[in-house]
């Protein structure tokens, strides 16, 4: 059976906990920002560049390229309180979290001296190019073309949902170099390449979310041109290479922490001490439902970023984590709606008011984005073995 | 890294391999005209086990509350039907702290801050877990103006009238027939209040069923995997259907967050850390029975259902230990209110406060 050990945090790891807490006290007040839901918050690239400052993007890159030579669980425990605070992470999310990451293990030489630096600092932005119109779970029955030109290559087809492409700076594509016809197998032949949202002949047009913002964009690539030194990796082992950046997409503190603030806020709402009232019934099985779930959740993706670190590769655990982890946010949302008298209203501009609405409009994206929980619990159904088969 | 965490690997070898050879089904089975597996007993007493985590100076085999969560583990994943957890984790601990005799076999707690009186005779108002197999039955009582004792009763002292839980473990009423002046009592220190004993025991009962049920739907994991992999269907193994894949990994779900639960609340208990925890680790362990019972009855068909497959062994103590050291409803409310106690500003460190090694 699948195990995850519990963790212990080191003195300098409890002690990083407190820095970032301080840290978002002076930068980040109380009252002075509009917190968001998660990674999906505001985007403020200044603030991007103060925690780059800090020393707290890029952190488990390494330090000959400007990261930090830290552990996955130094991430996560930065990731996590950012999360907690609502803060404005939209800039740099995706770049730290996984573009980094991705670059530094198959990046050329270049490439990690263009980028990461320019990561780390908080100034580079990046976008995930993966889903197509016609490929979303079934990622490499993917259409969009890479075809040689001289040095370089030329790139046309349409990505779909890419988060952000229309602010960002950078996209790293997943393109077909060799048609199926040829590859056989439709893993084969994929490519991925680092590519310049400011191209010739690249389009990135928001599409609006159900909450009226415009967060993702349809992209299209109208032959666009991209230089041979911006192949990411091989060519033709892009799949393999992008399953490993899912590894760093799932699992992590950003898979159920989404909804959080909505509990805290409520809790800031009915839960006055200064009032002689005792707390309702339902205040309290609400609090003690999601506090004991946040718990059990924090241990347990706690427990991933630690197996990372000691070189496994917990593919398996982090499916497992982000099915359930991506449920419970969905389950805050319908606990905080059912314990209310009220609706939400999508004029109310209090704190937890507009949490509330975003929440309850946008939460049923929390179980398609970065893989539908269908698909995860496929890819966790195979790492059930019967007993006396070995993993 | 500290290895303070870990129990002695002796321990757990030897728990395992002691359950693999007597806990068998058959003698699960068996044991439900009697309550209790006396063999299984006999074997985990022979090696000290029942009074692992009791002072050795206190009468008890010494040894950690790891040791102990080793075994509650191998007791709840081997279904096996003996009072350990009443005796190490609860009964036998408060005799050895209070300076009571520790008798040779069971003993039992009963479950209640509180007695009434049924024609004259008093009469422990819940259950009482293996009763008749105690050598000594302990509870706590308000016993004259002096404040609050601990009772441990012989079974010369009692009647009792037998019960059963769902899974078949004897579940007791005990009446009580000696007078009050005949009963071996320790008062507790003056210095402690009626709750604060009381609230300890009650955290120690309910530890050791979140311990048990997370060993409990480790099994019931594995098993649900390896049935539905042998079990053919429309000519193939129904673990290849998708359908079936989701209960199997439901019940995986359950079973890591039961167990994380317990892990961690038994890290924060030995490291006298605050109870929190243990509160959280049953809210967690609760919805997994709920939740995990149901995803592996319904990928077992109809043999789940059955005496003579074993997966039913699992599932009634399971349902049995969700209701027993309070109920799920209990300890997600009071969690709730050490929420509210906190307040806003603190709720993420509950969430991401560790027990200090
Ligand atoms: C808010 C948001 C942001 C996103 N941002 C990005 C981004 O930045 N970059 C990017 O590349 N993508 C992004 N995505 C896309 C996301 O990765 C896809 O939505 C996801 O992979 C699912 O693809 P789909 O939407 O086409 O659904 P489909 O694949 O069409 O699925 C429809 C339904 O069928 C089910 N299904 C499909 N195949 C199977 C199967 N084999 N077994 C069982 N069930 C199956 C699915 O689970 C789902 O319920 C984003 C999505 C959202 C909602």
């Amino acid at each position: 059976m699948i195990e995850f050990e519990p963790v212990d945090l080191t003195t300098e790891e409890r002690r990083l906990q407190v820095e970032v807490i301080e840290f978002l006290e002076q930068e980040l007040p109380h009252g002075t920002y509009r917190p968001g839901l998660g990674f999906s918050a505001e985007k403020d690239p200044a603030f991007s560049r103060k925690l780059g400052e800090r020393g707290w993007l890029g952190m488990a890159l390494p330090t000959e390229y400007g990261g930090h030579d830290r552990s996955a669980v130094d991430r996560f425990i930065v990731a996590e309180q950012l999360l907690r605070w609502g803060a404005p992470v939209g800039h740099h999310w995706v770049a730290d979290r996984q573009s980094g990451p991705v670059i530094a293990k198959f990046g050329t030489e270049e490439q990690k001296r263009t980028f990461l630096p320019r990561i780390c600092s908080g100034e580079l932005s990046f976008c995930i190019g993966m889903s197509e119109p016609d490929s979303g779970s079934d990622l490499a029955s993917l259409s969009t073309r890479a075809v040689r030109d001289g040095d370089g290559w030329v790139v046309s087809g349409t990505k779909i949902w890419t988060t952000m492409a229309h602010e960002h700076d950078y996209v790293i594509a997943l393109t077909r170099t060799t048609p199926i016809e040829e590859s056989g197998d439709k893993r084969n032949g994929l490519t991925q390449f680092i590519i310049d949202l400011a191209s010739p002949g690249l389009t990135a047009t928001p599409i609006p979310f159900i909450d009226n913002s415009a967060d993702f964009c349809e992209v299209v690539f109208d032959d666009v041109y991209v230089p041979a030194d911006r192949v990411l990796g091989e060519v033709g082992q892009g799949w393999a290479q992008n399953t490993s950046e899912l590894a760093y997409e799932r699992g992590g503190p950003d898979r159920w922490l989404s909804s959080y603030l909505l509990v805290e806020e409520l809790l800031r709402r009915d839960g006055a001490s200064d009032t002689d009232a005792r707390p309702s019934p339902e205040l309290l099985d609400l609090l003690g439902n999601a506090v004991a779930n946040y718990w059990v959740l924090h241990h347990l993706s706690l427990s991933v970023a630690r197996d990372i670190d000691r070189g496994g590769a917990p593919a398996i655990e982090s499916s497992l984590v982000k099915e359930m982890g991506t449920r419970f946010e969905q389950d805050v949302v319908t606990a905080v709606l059912a314990y209310l008298d009220e609706a939400p209203n999508t004029l109310d501009s209090s704190v937890f008011g507009h949490l509330l609405m975003t929440a309850a409009l946008t939460q049923p994206s929390f179980t398609v984005r970065g893989g539908t929980n269908e698909v995860l619990r496929s890819v966790a159904a195979k790492g059930l073995r019967p007993s006396g088969s070995s993993r | 890294m500290t290895t303070t965490h870990t129990a002695d690997a002796l321990v757990t070898e030897t728990v395992e391999r002691l359950l693999t050879d007597l806990s068998t089904q058959g003698e699960i089975e068996h044991a439900e005209s009697t309550g209790w597996s006396s063999t299984v007993w006999a074997a985990l007493a022979e090696v000290g086990f029942p009074w692992v985590g009791i002072d050795g100076a206190k009468g008890g085999s010494g040894g950690t509350l790891y040791d102990l969560a080793a075994i509650l583990d191998a007791i709840g994943r081997h279904a096996a039907p003996v009072p350990v957890a009443e005796t190490a984790m609860v009964g036998g601990w408060m005799l050895a702290e209070a300076g009571l005799d520790l008798p040779a076999g069971p003993v039992a707690v009963a479950e209640t801050t509180g007695a009434r009186v049924v024609d004259g005779r008093l009469v422990l108002d819940a259950p009482v877990a293996f009763a008749r197999h105690a050598d000594r039955i302990v509870t706590l009582m308000p016993v004259g103006p002096d404040g609050i004792h601990l009772v441990s009763l012989r079974p010369d002292q009692v009647t009792i009238v037998p019960g059963y839980n769902l899974a078949g473990e004897a579940r007791d009423t005990v009446v009580v027939d000696a007078p009050a002046n005949d009963w071996e009592t320790s008062q507790i220190s003056d210095d402690l209040s009626l709750s604060a004993p009381w609230n300890s025991i009650r955290h120690r009962g309910s530890l050791s069923r979140s311990i048990m049920a997370a060993g409990a739907l480790a099994s019931m994991a594995q098993l649900t995997v390896d049935y539905t992999n042998d079990r053919r269907q429309f000519g193939k193994s129904v673990a290849s259907f998708q359908a079936v894949q989701i209960h199997l990994v439901t019940v995986a779900q359950c079973a890591v967050r039961a167990k994380m639960a317990a892990d961690v609340a038994v890290r924060a208990f030995a490291r006298g850390g605050s109870l929190h925890e243990i509160a959280a680790a049953r809210v967690v362990v609760d919805d997994a029975i709920t939740i995990g019972t149901r995803a592996a009855h319904q990928a077992h068909g109809a043999m789940g259902v059955t005496r003579e497959y074993p997966l039913h062994q699992l599932t009634r103590r399971l349902w049995s230990w969700r209701q027993e050291w309070g109920t799920t409803k209990q300890w997600r409310r009071e969690l709730g209110s050490t929420v509210v106690e906190r307040g806003a500003d603190e709720l993420f460190a509950l969430v991401t406060e560790h027990p200090q090694p």
